[in-house]
């Protein structure tokens, strides 16, 4: 299984991190071909079971990506995101769950390099863990 | 007892108020029921001791609204749990602190009808009493007298607040602020065992779940009009018993309480299957104190904490 | 009669197991349940009703009844022995014979000949139901309002009494008499032993508490429905399912289909009356949106409703949903309320 690649979901809000993905993608930056992105107005828009019916689904990482603090399109939607990501961690690693298996980062629309960055370290982190196995239905 | 009974009879005989929920004995030995009296004869049903167990506050957000018409008031006798989710309603605007009489009542704790079934060996309780820390329980040949302390429920015996805070009157004697630094142990001692056995645990946990609801439903946080889990279109999670499923209903439950649950217990005393759904509650109880120095309804003007932020705030979970 | 000690139960149980799937009371964390076994040591006899429901057994919470794929449709077919049953109570063996009349080969309404529950038959039909006395009631149970009794043999196949060292075994219907017939390790009761079952059968009758008058309890509660008397007993209900899923005769159930990708599964679960939106229907529209008129539903569901379509109360007194309730609705009270009420529609 050594060719396995994870299947990462990567939730972008629309401003800033998926702006960013596309400075990516434009910039011809290499990264692994491991996300699946789906975009939300705002980090604030997510909520805590769009992650946990991802994992139940097979997928074997979840990045979640904002604005910068300060810098939210909606003004203080990332900082509501940041507090419900606060409590969601420490929650699925006291239940048992891998903490690197569910991410959260930062990244503006002018940070094509840094997601291309961002992206490798969840893939890496997530390649260590292996395949998914714990809340994944069906399993 | 004595002394709740009589202010009742005066709150409504002079109609200061419409009604007054409380508890009253019920068929069952262990756990008192909720009653709602609307005479100042009925106060006499009113009882309180350490098999009231449920959180009256959740009757704001039900049906029983209804009972109450538009802009009469209501009275309700609260421990000091009770009282923190009636602040937590006063500071999401679901209920008008004018429109309220809280009692507060001298909580010691409630009982675990669990704890006590395994001290009984699964030997029914037919007498309960009480007196100086110290409960007896009567069977049809047993008599067994323990430390009230043995059989409170998990919550009560980290509990810090027993009073209620925001209240009108108070019965009987207050103890204040109890300091409890050794409240979070069971959260703590979980947290040591590695992850593979903490993961296992919480499969056998909630393997024994029915999905009743009995919890989301005795919970005075959980007051949505339609639960995430009757959504379906999209469906978020199976119904059926599947254990990611249930899993993640639980989990979910307690993300959306984040902030707003006051660990009064509720949900693990009605659970009837006996699993231990504290300890989600009060990891997140826990993170909340510490991330945001914020515990639920200890100040009635407070926004619930999921609700607020402050700008600068430890991410150290978060990439950059 | 016959009797079997007990040190010779152990070889009983491992003996059933070659024949039968074995389901007898095991607690497990505090909760018991039946569940199936391989010996007699997993067994815990001191259990009267217990946590969970043996409908479980016949009809559980989660059923798959087919999956599906690109290729077409599969049933899932059980395959394996017969079930045999240790310990139910009387209260149990008559929800069981409840719910045929619903599912199975009893089934009455609207017709015999229509479709019986297959997933139900595969699994009832062909059990074998030991069903056990019960020498000390609790303070719960109900069963003599409806028929019921502590030492009640109807519908089981072999009536078992525990008489201290040993089991007494009383063959009931036409396949338990021919298991007892072929059963080795027993002797014939003696008429001492007799004796003591009938001194136990009195002494758990006498710890009953005595039943209210219940004559034309079906025809009150629809005299009732449209009275007030709802509001102030529904009050403290929040509707949750506790009551229907611990209960032995509520039989609701929701169909889902869950799939991904091309291929599924559709599962039958329990569902409860209590719930919100049991009755919403396709528009939004609930026309029992109040939680008063859920309540109401239940009670008369099974005290009025089933009665009339099946001739018995869709309830056998077990009192699981009296333990159960996280609130204390004591069904009991609520029947006792509404015969003794003297208010408008009351007769």
């Amino acid at each position: 299984m050594k060719d396995w690649q994870p299947k990462i979901l990567a939730i972008l809000c629309t401003w800033c991190s998926y702006a960013g993905a596309d400075l990516a993608g434009v910039s011809r930056i290499q990264y692994p071909p491991t996300i699946r992105v789906v975009r939300v107005p705002c980090s604030g828009r997510v909520d805590p079971l769009f992650i946990m019916k991802s994992l139940q689904s097979g997928f074997d990482g979840v990045l979640v990506s904002g604005c910068h603090p300060g810098d939210c399109h909606y003004l203080s939607g990332n900082y509501v995101a940041r507090r419900r990501f606060a409590m969601l961690k420490p929650l699925l690693e006291f239940m048992g769950i891998e903490p690197d298996r569910v991410q959260f980062s930062w990244i503006s629309a002018g940070e094509g390099e840094r997601f291309a960055q961002v992206m490798t370290k969840v893939t890496n982190d997530v390649k260590k863990l292996g395949p998914a196995k714990r809340l994944v239905k069906g399993a | 007892m004595k002394e709740l009974r009589e202010k009742v009879k005066e709150l409504l005989a002079g109609k200061q108020v419409e009604m007054v929920i409380g508890w009253e004995k019920s068929s069952r030995s262990l756990q008192a029921t909720p009653v709602f009296i609307d005479s100042p004869e009925g106060a006499d049903r009113l009882i309180f001791d350490s098999t009231c167990g449920n959180n009256p506050a959740v009757y704001f957000t039900k049906d029983s609204r209804r009972l109450v018409k538009d802009g009469k008031k209501v009275g309700v006798v609260a421990k000091g749990c009770d009282a923190r989710s009636l602040a937590l309603y006063m500071a999401e605007r679901q209920v008008k602190r004018d429109n309220i009489v809280i009692i507060g009542a001298p909580c010691r704790g409630v009982i675990d009808a669990n704890k006590v079934a395994a001290l009984t060996e699964g030997r029914e309780v037919l007498d309960l009493s009480e007196e100086d820390g110290k409960v007896t329980l009567k069977g049809r040949d047993f008599d067994l007298t323990v430390d009230t302390n043995e059989i409170l429920s998990s919550s009560c015996l980290a509990c810090t607040y027993p009073d209620a805070r925001e209240c009108d009157i108070f019965i009987g004697e207050a103890r204040g602020e109890v300091p409890n630094e050794e409240r979070y142990t069971t959260i703590d001692d979980f947290e040591k065992l590695p992850a593979e056995e903490r993961w296992e645990k919480m499969k056998d946990i909630y393997s024994r779940c029915i999905r009743c609801y009995a919890c989301r439903n005795v919970c005075p946080s959980c007051y949505c009009n339609e639960c995430f889990v009757d959504q379906n279109d999209p469906q978020w999670i199976g119904k059926s018993h599947e254990i990611t499923d249930t899993m993640i209903f639980h989990i979910i439950r307690n993300l959306h309480v984040a902030g707003r649950c006051v660990e009064c217990g509720a949900c693990e005393r009605a659970c009837p299957m006996g699993l231990d759904l504290l300890l989600l509650n009060r990891k997140i109880a826990r993170e909340m104190e510490e991330r945001f120095g914020y515990v639920t309804g200890v100040d009635a003007g407070t926004k619930p904490a999921m609700a607020d932020f402050r700008e600068d705030e430890k991410q150290d979970f978060i990439m950059g | 009669m016959v009797r079997l000690d007990k040190d010779r139960f152990g070889d009983f149980i491992g003996s059933l197991t070659g024949d039968y799937e074995v389901y007898a009371t095991v607690t497990v964390d505090g909760k018991s349940s039946f569940r199936e076994i391989e010996s007699a040591d997993e067994i815990d006899s001191s259990c009267l009703v217990t946590d969970r429901t043996p409908k479980e057994i016949f009809f559980p919470h989660s059923e798959v009844l087919f999956e599906f794929d690109e290729d077409g449709v599969r049933e899932v077919k059980r395959k394996g022995k017969p079930i045999a049953v240790w310990g139910l109570r009387g209260c149990d063996v008559k929800s069981l014979a409840l719910l045929d009349k619903v599912f199975g080969s009893a089934r009455q309404m609207p017709d015999n000949e229509m479709f019986q529950d297959p997933y139900w038959k595969e699994k009832y039909d062909g059990s074998l139901i030991f069903s056990i006395a019960c020498n000390e009631p609790r303070s719960t149970c109900f069963c003599n309002w409806f028929g019921g009794g502590p030492h009640r043999k109807e519908g089981s196949d072999v009536f078992v009494v525990d008489i201290g060292d040993a089991y007494l075994m009383e063959p009931v219907s036409e396949k338990g008499r021919a298991f007892v017939d072929k059963m080795t390790g027993t002797e014939e009761a003696s008429a001492s032993d007799k004796k003591k079952a009938e001194e136990l059968a009195s002494t758990a009758k006498g710890m009953m508490q005595e039943a209210p008058p219940l004559e034309g309890l079906k025809e009150t509660l629809k005299g009732v429905f449209d009275d007030e008397i709802w509001e102030e007993m529904s009050a403290k209900c929040v509707n949750c399912g506790a009551c229907a899923f611990v209960c032995s005769t509520c039989h609701c159930f929701d169909v889902q289909d869950e799939g991904k990708g091309g291929k599924g599964k559709r599962i039958r679960i329990w569902d409860s009356c209590m719930f919100p939106i049991f009755t919403r229907e396709a528009s939004g529209h609930n026309p029992r949106h109040l939680s008063k008129d859920r309540f109401r539903q239940r009670v008369m569901h099974k005290y009025s409703y089933f009665a009339d379509n099946y001739g018995e109360m869709l309830c056998t007194g077990c009192g699981r949903c009296v333990v159960a309730c996280p609130v204390g609705v004591d069904i009991r009270e609520v029947i006792k309320d509404v015969m003794s009420y003297q208010g408008k529609g009351a007769r």
